[in-house]
């Protein structure tokens, strides 16, 4: 009866479409009906990407947030962030990529390609479309002097962001090594921004050499920092230097806390990420250390606990 | 470019409006001829909110920039605004979030060590942890939560400092730490014209003490309106606290707006005038109104409690109150202001969910007469939409229900005051002092989650202009005993209703509806 | 002769009690009480005089009180069962008119009957209490010429008021002054009751009282502690609106609803509120004193609640159902009960002792007490007396039914307060 009621209360007044005649007092105030253009070039691609969201978000993310305890912080950065924008993150295992993809906001998630090493992924054709086709992959040169030259400008100017590991390479150890000056380059040039992205924990879940994450859903960590602009005349190896710094105080906030972790002086910031100096055993045990409980699920306290 | 407000004369071509009323809505085929207010459509948001933030603070207008005013081994004090603002809350990021991120980048900078978040919640109850977090964000909660993020205490007896007294002889006394700063920075919301300038740190941190200067039946009766600074005593009096708290300390204000986007997109339509609704919209109505109605109330309020604002942050201006406020209040008029030509007999409201003080609470019938002759009817510059001595017809149900946790001192408001008298200026007299000092009010509100103790006789103050102004007031939807315990007439229709005003307005009597969330102000000329 | 009588029957008082102790059972109180109850109207031979120092008594009016509606609600504690003796006639709250000449009480006097069946009575020498005119501890009730029964309506050889004969001795018998009416008559019996329980225990000056429950004996102990104490503030407990304006005209300082009593009280007294996971709120702080008139264990149970540490409670309702003593232990309270009404006219332990909780440390040592002197049995009745003539108790008794109709005034008497009733009566003469 209620439903009845309401239904002619709301067609009251208006045609069989629902359409309401605008009242005379409003006339002056009608929306001029909205231009609409139906794109063509997304058609082309339109299949490909469905198919890779729902890969990403099917498969991969589904295996990733089911095999370990993902902890994402900081995708709020990215809101009012135009695009295109490069990832930077550090690279530690195969669980890197899928783990960003997976909590990058979906509106980067739709549009952002994926720097892979051209020597390993394009080496083999099953792989280079496998490759392409979920992570949207484009090759990078490792060994030679055209790297990212040739697609990565193309990309950025299509309006496609761009997901790269500046250590050009898996970390062996767990820890942070040299970070290369094309994302860099590319930034300063364009003048659109870097996002760095700090990954804890997934060298421990996953990895060189496994296929699988490690049993026990180990936790991992994903922390978004704030995009950081090339300065006006800023030199790209300024700009790499933010990066970095950027990159490592992510790093460090796991064990220092936020603000702590904003106060490191570049220099300690990047000496923190370096790991421990001496025997591999030592840096790998140091690595894979357990993180310091991370804050996916905060203990419940109905009272603040007093002044320290 | 959006559309400006207007005003909208029934006719026959015009459909059914929406009125919100409590947890839900409803359509209402208003008389023809009635006037209904609408507000600008929705501004544009800024595109890069964080920009804008960082433009304002080291821009700021009659300030230094805020790197200049930071240096190692100060008291920094931020301060933001408490849950009450905005209304929705707001989507997360909150805008505070990003401001207060901002300051403590270049806090950090400077090497600040010393730096203290104060909640500005005035006598309003604290905010949980989690409700912290929401506003100041993971990070900053992380950093410097429990020890160096609070709630202000208004009654922590080690925790003010007075201030000092204004010409007029009020006192000025506020949260101990802020005073003792050497820079405040308040981050506020202004989501209404009544918020931010000297009301920031001059209420936001005050005690009772100093609260009772301005918040009283006299002053209201006297702030026509409160949204409406510049003829309001209530203003005029913040404004000379705050010249006091100047002489003490510096203020380093970030005020933000908002736009109108208060509901997410599958609730397009309650943000859309009514004779665009398309076929969607339509569906969307009736799904979503048979849902509501067949929810059960307490599930119905915890749906709409988690409504987040999908806000768009409209301007971000910092530096000296003073100078930061006409900017901020321009932004708001931007957003609400509609000009609406001459008074009418009735002034129709519909009274949505939520209030300043029900966030995660219950809407009681305190809050309900608060938010209507409080809020809503003072959403007006110049005069109010009604006559003097006209009728004001609210739309909500009115449960006869209260949170007890959150307002404990309004239930024996409710029961033990009320049931005595209606009239503010005797329950000011008689029983605000009680209220005030009651030593279980104070505990509650000092260690539970509990309005202070005097928060309901604010809420009836809030109501006083109204009171005065209006010959009556009816309740559409409400429950008959509890609106008749407030002294007010509660009717089943609009029909109904306007039968009952028949005796002080007349047979034919011309109606404005305040077509209201979004907000509007109603420039009555 | 027309008589209501209840009889001896376990399994109809057991039915009754398993039943009126669920939920819906409770709800339909009136309807077992009338239905289940082994209360039935019979036709018997007129009683004869036992004994010199009796008189048959014709009852004018016979008032139902709270005790009979939990004796035919299965309410009542077993405990009495031993105290009775059946088959009897139910009906203590009685005024009626001589039918015999005694010494100083010509035939068709009017009088009032207090019901206490004690030493006197009974032909046997006085006990202890009956020594000091505290005859309704009397020890004997049980004993002596008549059978077991601690009142007259409940012991089978004296009748009671639900009849159109009982019997009575001179001892039990007051003379209603002639501007006494009938109506106001009735009410002595509890009147008096009240009177006693207000003297249970001195009452400083200026102390906090609740009253729980607003029913006849609610009322009428706020009506005693205005008139018989100089109490402070009375706060009474009332779940209907005429009895609140009934418990504010008889000098209630505020009256609460049940359901907003903790906090109002709070509000009223100070104190803090405490909210268990379990159970209803209490206050920490509350009223110095609490009179329990409802005869309910959530009545019990909400003036232990809301009584302060150290505070006594007195019982003036007669208890049912069980009851979380918890307050009792924590807040060191003092529960006292009262029962009926005697002899003394001076409040106990009110002679030196000035405080609540001296006067509870001198109750209840079973020894001589001071204060404690032989006393004329008129006592509290005829305070009752007096006081039921100047206090505004009309319309108290507005509902008024023959004995053939007692259905209908039992189911009435079970929701008297819902109907806007304080006390429903039997008018035995009527057909």
């Amino acid at each position: 009866m209620g439903l009845i009621r309401e239904f002619k209360n709301l067609r009251g007044r208006r045609d069989w479409r629902g359409r309401s005649t605008t009242p005379r007092s409003a006339e002056p105030y009608e929306l001029a009906p909205e231009p609409t253009q139906f794109p063509t070039a997304w058609a082309r691609t339109r299949a490909a990407r469905v198919v890779r969201f729902g890969l990403q978000r099917g498969v991969l993310k589904s295996v990733a947030w089911t095999q370990t305890r993902p902890v994402v912080r900081g995708t709020e950065y990215l809101d009012g962030v135009p695009g295109p924008v490069i990832f930077v993150a550090n690279h530690a295992s195969h669980l890197d990529a899928p783990l960003i993809l997976g909590s990058v906001p979906r509106r980067f998630a739709h549009r952002v390609a994926v720097g892979a090493a051209a020597d390993y992924f394009f080496d083999a054709r099953w792989r280079a479309v496998v490759t392409s086709l979920v992570f949207n992959a484009f090759p990078i040169e490792r060994h030679s002097d055209r790297r990212q030259r040739s697609l990565a400008p193309t990309l950025l100017g299509e309006g496609w962001s761009l997901l790269l590991f500046p250590e050009s390479s898996r970390s062996q150890d767990g820890w942070m090594s040299g970070m290369r000056l094309g994302a860099a380059h590319l930034c300063c040039s364009r003048n659109i921004p870097a996002v760095p992205i700090a990954l804890r924990g997934t060298f421990a879940a996953m990895p060189r050499g496994r296929n699988w994450p490690m049993p026990g859903r180990p936790g991992v960590v994903v922390r978004y920092g704030r995009p950081l602009w090339p300065a006006e005349g800023e030199s790209p190896r300024d700009f790499h230097q933010r990066i970095v710094t950027a990159v490592a105080r992510l790093w460090s906030e796991e064990e220092l806390g936020w603000y702590r972790s904003l106060r490191l002086t570049p220099r300690a910031a990047t000496t923190r990420t370096v790991g421990p100096q001496g025997a591999s055993w030592r840096r790998v045990w140091a690595a894979t250390r357990e993180l310091p409980v991370t804050d996916s699920r905060p203990t419940r306290r109905v009272w603040p606990a007093g002044p320290r | 470019m959006s559309r400006p407000g207007f005003v909208l004369e029934v006719d026959e071509r015009t459909p059914s409006l929406l009125v919100h009323e409590g947890d839900g809505f409803r359509l209402e085929r208003f008389p023809l001829g009635t006037r209904v207010v609408y507000p600008p459509d929705s501004l544009p948001a800024l595109p890069d909110v964080d920009a804008a933030i960082r433009r304002a603070l080291l821009h700021p207008v009659d300030a230094e920039p805020l790197p200049a005013l930071l240096r190692a081994g100060m008291r920094l004090t931020i301060v933001f605004d408490d849950i009450s603002i905005p209304l929705p809350q707001m989507r997360p990021p909150d805008i505070r979030q990003r401001v207060i991120e901002q300051v403590l980048e270049f806090a950090a900078e400077a090497g600040v060590d010393d730096v203290e978040l104060v909640a500005a919640n005035s006598l309003h109850r604290r905010m949980t942890p989690a409700e912290l977090k929401r506003i100041v964000g993971e990070r900053v909660f992380r950093a410097f939560f429990p020890a160096h993020l609070r709630n202000h205490d208004a009654e922590d007896p080690d925790g003010l400092t007075h201030l000092g007294t204004t010409r007029h002889g009020e006192d000025v006394e506020i949260n101990r730490r802020a005073a003792e700063s050497d820079l405040i920075v308040y981050v506020n919301v202004n989501l209404t014209a009544m918020s931010g300038g000297s009301k920031s740190v001059t209420v936001g941190l005050a005690s009772y003490r100093s609260l009772r200067h301005h918040h009283n039946v006299h002053t209201l009766r006297h702030s026509r309106s409160f949204n409406d600074p510049a003829n309001s005593a209530m203003h005029h009096s913040y404004d000379r606290m705050a010249d006091v708290l100047n002489d003490h300390v510096k203020v380093f204000t970030v005020e933000t707006t908002v736009n109108s986007d208060a509901f997410p997109t599958q609730l397009g339509f309650l943000n859309r005038r009514e004779w665009e609704w398309r076929l969607a919209d339509q569906a969307a109505y009736l799904a979503v109104k048979r849902a509501n109605d067949l929810t059960p109330p307490k599930l119905r309020r915890q749906l709409w409690q988690r409504n987040n604002a999908p806000y768009g942050v409209t301007g971000v201006h910092a530096g000296a109150p003073a100078s930061v406020h006409p900017l901020t209040l321009a932004n708001v008029h931007r957003q609400q202001l509609t000009e609406v030509p001459g008074q009418s007999d009735i002034g129709v409201w519909g009274l949505p969910y939520i209030c300043p003080y029900n966030v995660n609470s219950i809407m009681n019938p305190i809050l309900v007469m608060s938010l209507g002759l409080g809020y809503f009817f003072n959403l007006y510059r110049n005069q109010p939409i009604v006559r003097p001595g006209g009728v004001a017809i609210f739309y909500h149900p009115m449960p006869n229900e209260f949170h007890p946790v959150h307002h404990p001192s309004y239930i024996d408001f409710f029961e033990e005051v009320l049931s005595e008298t209606t009239d503010p200026v005797a329950i000011e007299t008689k029983y605000e002092q009680q209220y005030a000092t009651d030593p279980w009010y104070v505990h509650l509100y000092r260690k539970s989650y509990a309005y202070h103790g005097v928060h309901p006789f604010y809420m009836w103050y809030w109501g006083a202009h109204a009171m005065e102004h209006l010959g009556d007031v009816i309740f559409v939807g409400a429950d008959r005993r509890t609106a008749a315990r407030m002294g007010f007439r509660a009717a089943s229709t609009l029909n109904d209703a306007l039968e009952m005003a028949r005796d002080t307005v007349g047979s034919s009597p011309s109606i404005t509806y305040l077509h209201a969330p979004p907000l509007t102000l109603a420039d009555v000329r | 002769m027309l008589a209501l009588e209840y009889r001896r029957s376990p399994a109809r008082f057991l039915t009754v009690r398993g039943a009126s102790s669920t939920r819906f059972g409770a709800r339909m109180s009136g309807a077992l009480a009338t239905n289940v109850a082994p209360l039935r109207l019979v036709n018997h031979a007129e009683p004869a005089r036992p004994a010199t120092g009796w008189t048959r008594l014709k009852p004018l009016l016979s008032g139902i009180c709270g005790s009979d509606l939990s004796l035919l609600t299965g309410r009542s504690s077993p405990y009495l069962g031993a105290l009775v003796s059946m088959p009897f006639v139910p009906g203590h709250e009685v005024v009626a008119e001589t039918l015999d000449d005694l010494p100083g009480l010509a035939r068709g006097t009017r009088v009032v009957v207090d019901p206490v069946l004690s030493c006197v009575a009974r032909a046997v020498p006085p006990c202890r209490w009956c020594q000091v005119g505290r005859h309704s501890r009397c020890d004997r009730i049980t004993g002596g010429r008549l059978a077991a029964g601690l009142q007259t309506g409940f012991c089978t050889d004296t009748g009671g008021g639900w009849s159109r004969r009982m019997l009575a001795h001179a001892s039990q018998l007051h003379p209603v002054p002639d501007g006494l009416d009938d109506h106001r008559a009735v009410l002595t019996e509890p009147l008096a009751c009240a009177i006693h329980s207000v003297r249970r225990v001195a009452i400083p000056d200026g102390a906090a009282a609740l009253v729980v429950g607003a029913g006849t004996v609610g009322l009428l102990t706020v009506l005693a502690l205005r008139a018989a104490t100089r109490v402070g503030p009375i706060y009474v407990i009332a779940k209907h609106g005429h009895q609140r304006e009934r418990a504010r005209a008889l000098g209630a300082t505020e009256v609460f609803e049940p359901s907003r009593a903790a906090r109002a009280l709070r509000r009223a007294c100070g104190g803090t509120l405490e909210h268990p996971v379990l159970g209803p709120e209490f206050l920490l702080g509350g009223a110095d004193l609490a009179y329990e008139c409802s005869g309910a264990a959530s009545g019990l149970d909400t003036a232990l609640r809301l009584v302060r540490a150290g505070g006594t409670v007195v019982l003036s309702g007669m208890p049912s159902g069980r009851v979380d003593l918890t307050p009792v232990w924590f807040r060191e309270l003092r529960l006292v009960g009262s029962y009926a009404s005697d002899g003394r006219g001076v409040p106990e332990g009110a002679d030196g002792a000035s405080t609540a909780d001296a006067a509870g440390a001198a109750d209840g040592s079973g020894v001589a007490e001071p204060g404690d002197e032989p006393a004329d049995r008129a006592g509290q009745f005829a305070e009752a007396l007096t006081l039921a003539a100047a206090a505004p108790l009309d319309g108290y008794v507005n509902a008024v039914y023959s004995l053939s109709r007692w259905r209908e005034a039992i189911g009435h008497a079970a929701r008297a307060g819902e109907l806007g009733t304080i006390k429903v009566a039997f008018d035995p003469r009527r057909n």
